[in-house]
Formats: C-alpha cells, sequence, structure tokens
C-alpha cells in the first residue's frame, strides 16, 4: 500500500531522469533524495549477502575467516561503489561510518543463512 | 537435515508474513496510525532539515523553536507507540506460544551444521537442547532467529512498513523504532 505509493513519488522525483534501478547502475547518477541512494545500498548490502553465502557454501569456506572475509568484502564493495562508483560526498550521509552500518545486520544475518545452508546441503553428510 | 533446515527457513517466511498481515489488520491500516505516522515522517523531516540549516548558530529564537518540535515530535512518536504497543503485545503472545510448539517439535534435533565454531556465549543459543558435545550442529532455535532477523526486516522494508531513516534518527533512543525481529 505505502510502497505504491513511494514508487510513485519516487517516479515524480526522478521525472527527467533514469528510474532508481537505472540510475543505481550509473556511474556517477545524480541521488537528490538521500533515502533513495540508502535503498539502494540497503538492497545491494542483502543481495551481497546473498551471494556471498552462497559462495562460501559452495568453496566451502569453514570457521572464522569466512566471517571475516564477508565483513571485508561487505565493507570493501560498498566503500568503493560509494566512493569511486558514484562519488557520492560521504558527509551529506553523516559520514562514511553511517554508509557502511546501513543494512549491515540484516545482510549478515541473510549471508549466515544461506552460508549455513548451503553448508549442511553440500558438505555435512559426509562429515556425519 | 537439509530439509529441515529448509523447512525452518519457510516457517520463518510464514511467520514474519503472518505477523505483518496480523500488525496490517490490527494496527497498520487504521487511520490513527496512518495520521500519526505521517505526521511522525513530516515533523522528523523539517527538524532534520532546520537542524542543517541551523546546526552551528546559536541563536535563542531557533534554539527553542527547534526544542518545541523536538517535543512535540517527541510525544507523537510516544503516542504511535502506544498505538502499535496493544496489538504487538498480542501479537508477541500469539508468537511466543507457536515458538513453543515449534522448539517441541525440533527438541533435541540437529537442523544444521555450522560452517564455523560459535563464540562461548552464542554456544547456549545454537546448541540449546542438543545432545553431544558438537558446537557445530545447530539447535532449530539459533537458525530459526537467524532466519527472523533477515526476512522479517527485508518483508518490512519490501511492503513499506518500516519506519524511515528520518523517523527513527529523530526519535532518539527512547522511541526510536526497535528492531522487531527478536518478539
Amino acid at each position: 500500500m505505502s510502497t505504491k505509493s513511494k514508487s510513485s513519488d519516487n517516479v515524480t522525483k526522478s521525472n527527467g531522469n533514469d528510474s532508481v534501478w537505472k540510475r543505481a547502475f550509473l556511474p556517477n547518477a545524480e541521488w537528490p533524495d538521500k533515502e533513495e541512494f540508502l535503498d539502494v545500498i540497503y538492497w545491494m548490502r542483502q543481495a551481497i549477502g546473498i551471494v556471498l553465502g552462497l559462495c562460501w557454501g559452495l568453496l566451502p569456506l569453514k570457521g572464522f575467516l569466512g566471517l571475516l572475509l564477508f565483513v571485508i568484502v561487505n565493507a570493501a564493495v560498498i566503500y568503493v561503489y560509494v566512493n569511486n562508483f558514484q562519488s557520492v560526498d560521504e558527509e551529506e550521509y553523516g559520514g562514511m561510518w553511517e554508509i557502511t552500518k546501513e543494512g549491515f545486520m540484516t545482510s549478515f544475518a541473510g549471508f549466515l543463512v544461506t552460508w549455513i545452508i548451503m553448508f549442511t546441503g553440500l558438505h555435512s553428510t559426509s562429515e556425519l | 537435515m537439509w530439509g529441515d533446515s529448509l523447512l525452518i527457513v519457510f516457517i520463518s517466511i510464514c511467520t514474519a508474513f503472518l505477523g505483518e498481515g496480523l500488525t496490517w489488520i490490527l494496527v497498520y491500516r487504521t487511520e490513527k496510525y496512518q495520521k500519526l505516522k505521517v505526521e511522525v515522517e513530516r515533523q522528523s523531516k523539517k527538524l532534520e532539515k532546520r537542524k542543517e540549516a541551523h546546526g552551528d548558530s546559536l541563536d535563542k529564537q531557533h534554539k527553542k523553536k527547534i526544542e518545541r518540535e523536538e517535543e512535540r515530535l517527541k510525544n507523537n512518536n510516544r503516542d504511535l507507540s502506544l498505538v502499535k504497543m496493544k496489538s504487538m503485545f498480542a501479537i508477541g503472545f500469539a508468537f511466543t506460544a507457536l515458538l513453543s510448539m515449534f522448539n517441541s517439535i525440533f527438541d533435541g534435533r540437529v537442523v544444521a551444521k555450522l560452517p564455523f565454531y560459535p563464540i562461548s556465549w552464542i554456544q547456549g543459543l545454537s546448541h540449546r537442547n542438543l545432545p553431544g558435545d558438537d558446537y557445530t550442529d545447530c539447535s532449530f532455535i539459533f537458525l530459526y532467529i537467524l532466519c527472523t532477523m533477515s526476512i522479517r526486516q527485508n518483508i518490512q522494508k519490501l511492503l513499506g512498513f518500516a519506519p524511515s531513516r528520518a523517523a527513527s534518527k529523530q526519535g532518539g533512543a527512547l522511541f526510536g523504532a526497535p528492531p522487531a525481529q527478536f518478539k
């Protein structure tokens, strides 16, 4: 219900420009609405979490190294995306820390779930 | 084992939708909630803009204005949480019952194998009611909590029920929207 109104908002705001999706993949896009950009970061994080969970489970990566690598890769991708790809002024969003925090816990939980499930399905039966 | 873990993911997707559905029926669709939400969001954004504009000025008049608005926002935030509270209690009870039911179904069953060795204060959760000393065995409750953490919040955001960033930022610690995943 409110999603509908939100998306129609987006359409009116980016009138003349491209949609949020298109801008997310365009380098140095304009972001008049801060919320939109943070939403892009949020959903990107979720996607990264699930993809990394799948990869770590397929490899399989184990132990603390897996967790550490996830945190590093996740933060690095977002950092490069914000600074180099979009070249956004991080101060506008309350500093890099605010951007790094955006959706991190949810993405971490999503990553753990996919990692655990892939690992359980592919590698644990042989050990049991 | 894989079937069990996939079943748990499915269960948490269902409970997340059920929870959001119930909250929609009891809270989100009510006129009072919608009015308050719009009001809080409008005020939060206004306050944020005003703070940005006059952040460094020590003008007393501006300060007073900002304080007055903060007070109003606080009151609205309190009303909003009160509206939410009643139904949250009802849903909380229903979910505790559901959770204890699932808990007894999966009691003593290893539902997944953890690819890492959990630290000691998580072991109580990840190895709850499980036999043996292999701490990489995962109990129902640990996987369920993880699933709920990711799925519930994403569903809330997808459906547009999550509180806006400005509102939760301005709401402060007292009435800021607490993550609803652990109910």
